[in-house]
């Protein structure tokens, strides 16, 4: 009675192009996705139903929505009838990769939150298709499979738990109120009401009575049509402009009713009243930041965003985003890629429209990010550390360019700053002439430092010797690049006083394995993973690809690049990256706790705060550290 | 009883015994979950809006079973014709002229549907259209009719959505109420899926009313039927 298997035609190729709208789809190879396809269900969920419990037993299939989303939810018998919302999937995206991996049930609750489709897969094909599609492979398997995939759990559990009350719709608005209200009586004059709102970069301004009750509200679009086309005089009062047809909720209203009052009345904002009195502004977007921020969200965002003052909140939203695919057991691989490449957009943009301002056509020059930018290797505490490189026109003088540009490069700098880049302690920054420079000068500085070698001239090159371009004329960083590779050529002696410099930053080990602590004016008994942690990869990465002439600045593409060159094992270099990755997701994950716990960020942790588990794993990613130490004392013994 | 009282002559044998063999198989029990069972979710593309007198051209379908669409389980055919349709009607369905002339002969691809409907129920949106189709085409070509219980959404969701009723008249409105997306829109195959999406958000429905069985919804959906000719003849 059995049917041989059939896709209709139409359908098996209707049904790849709409996968392919999302990754790993969009990477994979047509037969891989034909496989796929011939082997799906369509399931579906009406809103509130169920569709995978931890009481399900190992995991059985592998699901991709349609439309549709649904919500993971933690499992936390202790909190009874709480909501727990955790982290909320899209149409477009999969799950539950880590249980179908493991073969293991899923630890969440996995349930519609609204009419829902899924394509089902089941787990004999999920595992058929990993092996065929090294695409849909990568996508799914992280490579410390096992160690990381228990740790990543962890990880989920406790963020989730974190981040409950704000991803949810019916979140009370009390809680998403960020700031006071600014406000103006009645009585104060457009022209002053103005100023307010630019000073304080904020789109709209509350009016209210001296009880503190709410008048009215006067918005930027009602700049344009009350004032500025109405040619009104900005003497007046902003009482006579406002508008009166205000949207009130209580505190203690839920998210979704604000969301779904402004939708009623058109409105964008919607004030927050307890007792008669203004206690907060509810924007659409304090809204939408609710719902689960995506990429290309944010990057259309940035895109359209033509003020400083409306990157500043991307910022935010970035940190949101990371924070949510933390929280879903992203890779930190993808994970820094992601805030890479979104931090690379938003600096962009703050560069271009900064430029814009500032008349500076006609010059050469090209923005370069350093460090860990340089590296796209940022967290989420990362200071800025950049500069920039200039051509000087023939008959021109570098100091005149220089001046012309360093106005424009401290304006970026301050704008990075408020959209949630500290400013590089060091001052490494290309608002500083210091590292404005033309291109020679940059050349005559790298010589200087590699003719010197000592410690000091080690730490700066540290930081800019991973120098990227980032905007502007990129050919000026590639000849600098060049340049340098060729100078550390001729200049051995160099490559050796850096081998020293790295070695001496040993992972914090003791002889009989366990971490070595020490009392920091910070955090007592706590080590620092970025110093301790990263740095020995990203040293060791960077004396290798000097070496060999790599122009790569990342890490682990440093290392798979001198692989071939220096006769590694893959293995080793697999390992190595691993141990990169999980150290780097070990200090997104401190600095988010801090963030969420309103202290600084610092990469400093104290070993016996984390769990058996990670513990294991950074030990043996502090291992894999010496392990590399020793190879490059090796090879660079001359 | 022999069997060449129901075929045309010139019917090739090596069919003959396949339609013989589609012949024995038993209908499904019907007093059963609907959620259980298999049904076969159709939707046909002709060249002209009289089932009566219009050609079938084309035939979509997906199967659900076990509460789940099986994309593994399709038919599609695009019966031989031996002249186009005129062009306003290829604008409708996107069967080119080739396309037509060049199809399956009809013979094979109403056996090949026997065979992959079997006898299990068949559902479509506006099922009085396609079940006279394809009935037509069973009868002219094969000389059989189709042993099968249908269950029209037409009458089915109305009866599941009454507030929906009002403001709800084709598949698209419908579709609509679930957030269905209808991909490609009379393509056969891409309608039959949308109404198979619909018919999984409907079982839900019906489970709400303590409706499980296959042949409740059926006769649900018979019953509205009634209704609506009755109510429309007043």
């Amino acid at each position: 009675m059995s049917q041989t298997a059939t896709v209709p035609h139409s359908l098996l190729s209707a049904t790849i192009e709409h996968l392919q709208h999302f990754a790993p789809f969009d990477r994979m190879a047509q037969e891989h996705l034909t496989y796929l396809v011939s082997h799906l269900h369509l399931g579906y969920y009406p809103k509130d139903a169920i569709i995978l419990t931890p009481e399900q037993g190992v995991a059985q299939r592998f699901y991709v929505i349609k439309q549709g989303s649904v919500v993971g939810e933690q499992v936390d018998e202790g909190r009874g009838d709480e909501e727990g919302v955790n982290w909320q999937l899209v149409q477009g995206e999969c799950f539950p990769l880590g249980a179908l991996l493991a073969v293991r049930p899923v630890v969440s609750v996995y349930r519609a939150v609204e009419d829902t489709f899924c394509y089902e897969f089941r787990a004999e094909h999920f595992a058929e298709l990993i092996r065929l599609s090294p695409a849909f492979s990568d996508f799914c398997t992280r490579r410390i499979a096992n160690l990381l995939e228990q740790s990543t759990l962890v990880i989920q559990a406790q963020y989730s738990q974190k981040s409950n009350a704000r991803q949810s719709l019916s979140t009370a608005l009390s809680t998403l109120i960020r700031r006071q209200p600014v406000t103006c009586q009645p009585e104060t004059s457009i022209h002053e009401a103005l100023r307010t709102m630019q000073e304080q970069r904020i789109g709209s301004i509350a009016i209210t009575d001296k009880h503190g009750k709410p008048a009215g509200m006067f918005t930027l679009a009602d700049l344009l049509d009350k004032v500025a086309l109405a040619r009104a005089d900005i003497s007046q009062p902003i009482g006579t402009v406002m508008s009166t047809d205000l949207v009130t909720l209580a505190p203690q209203a839920f998210a979704c009713e604000a969301a779904m009052a402004m939708a009623r009345h058109g409105v964008h904002h919607v004030l927050i009243v307890d007792r008669l009195k203004l206690v907060g502004v509810i924007s659409e977007k304090d809204l939408f930041a609710l719902q689960r921020i995506g990429l290309t969200e944010i990057s259309v965002a940035i895109h359209n965003a033509t003020t400083i003052a409306a990157l500043v909140p991307i910022g935010q939203d970035i940190r949101q985003l990371a924070h949510n695919l933390l929280a879903q057991g992203v890779s930190a691989e993808q994970l820094t890629q992601f805030i890479a490449t979104l931090n690379d957009l938003l600096t962009q943009r703050i560069i271009a429209l900064e430029c814009g301002e500032a008349g500076l056509e006609g010059l050469e020059f090209c923005w370069l990010s350093l460090g860990s930018e340089g590296r796209y290797e940022q967290t989420l505490n990362t200071d800025q550390d950049n500069g920039i490189i200039f051509q000087v026109p023939p008959g021109g003088q570098a100091g005149q360019i220089r001046a012309a540009l360093l106005p424009m490069a401290g304006r970026v700098n301050l704008a990075l700053a408020d959209c949630g880049f500290p400013l590089c302690k060091g001052n490494i920054m290309a608002g500083n002439p210091q590292w404005c420079l033309s291109l020679d000068e940059w050349d005559a500085k790298f010589a200087a430092w590699i003719q010197r070698g000592d410690a000091p001239v080690l730490l700066q090159a540290t930081i800019c010797f991973d120098f990227r371009p980032l905007y502007g004329a990129t050919a000026l960083a590639q000849e600098l690049r060049a340049r340098l590779h060729q100078k550390i050529r001729d200049n051995r002696m160099f490559l050796r006083h850096m081998v020293m410099n790295a070695l001496e930053n040993r992972p914090p080990l003791g002889v009989i394995r366990d971490f070595v602590v020490s009392d920091a004016e910070e955090l007592p008994h706590s080590m620092d993973l970025k110093f301790n942690g990263i740095t020995p990869f990203v040293d060791a990465a960077r004396i290798y690809s000097l070496t060999a002439g790599l122009s790569e600045t990342n890490t682990p593409r440093r290392l798979r690049g001198v692989c071939e060159q220096w006769r590694m094992e893959q293995k080793l270099i697999d390992a190595w990256i691993d141990a990169f990755f999980f150290i780097q997701l070990l200090r997104l994950r401190v600095h988010h706790q801090q963030r969420e716990q309103g202290r600084p960020l610092s990469n400093r942790v104290d070993p016996d705060t984390l769990n058996d588990l990670d513990r294991r794993i950074l030990k043996e990613a502090f291992r894999q550290a010496r392990k590399l130490q020793a190879l490059l004392e090796r090879d660079f013994q001359f | 009883m022999t069997l060449s009282r129901f075929f045309k002559p010139r019917l090739d044998p090596a069919l003959v015994r396949r339609i013989v063999a589609w012949r024995r198989r038993q209908a499904p029990e019907l007093a059963v979950d609907a959620a259980k069972l298999r049904w076969v979710v159709v939707d046909v593309e002709s060249s002209g809006l009289n089932p009566y007198k219009d050609h079938l051209l084309s035939i979509g379908a997906v199967a659900i079973q076990d509460g789940q669409i099986r994309l593994d389980d399709g038919f599609e055919t695009v019966l031989q014709q031996s002249h186009a349709s005129d062009t306003a009607n290829i604008l409708v369905h996107g069967i080119g002229g080739q396309r037509q002339v060049a199809g399956e002969p009809p013979d094979f691809a109403l056996t090949r549907f026997l065979e992959y409907c079997g006898k299990d129920p068949i559902i479509a949106f506006h099922a009085a259209f396609d079940k006279a189709l394809i009935g037509r085409a069973l009868n002219g070509v094969l000389g059989i009719d189709l042993a099968s219980r249908w269950l029209d959404l037409v009458y089915l969701a109305p009866a599941l959505l009454p507030e929906d009723k009002a403001r709800c008249h084709d598949l698209d409105d419908w579709t609509a109420c679930f957030g269905i997306v209808n991909q490609d829109r009379h393509n056969a195959v891409a309608d039959a899926l949308a109404t198979a999406e619909l018919f999984l958000a409907l079982i839900q429905k019906a489970r709400l009313r303590a409706m499980n069985q296959a042949i409740e919804l059926i006769k649900q959906a018979e019953a509205q039927r009634w209704l609506e000719e009755n109510l429309a003849k007043r």
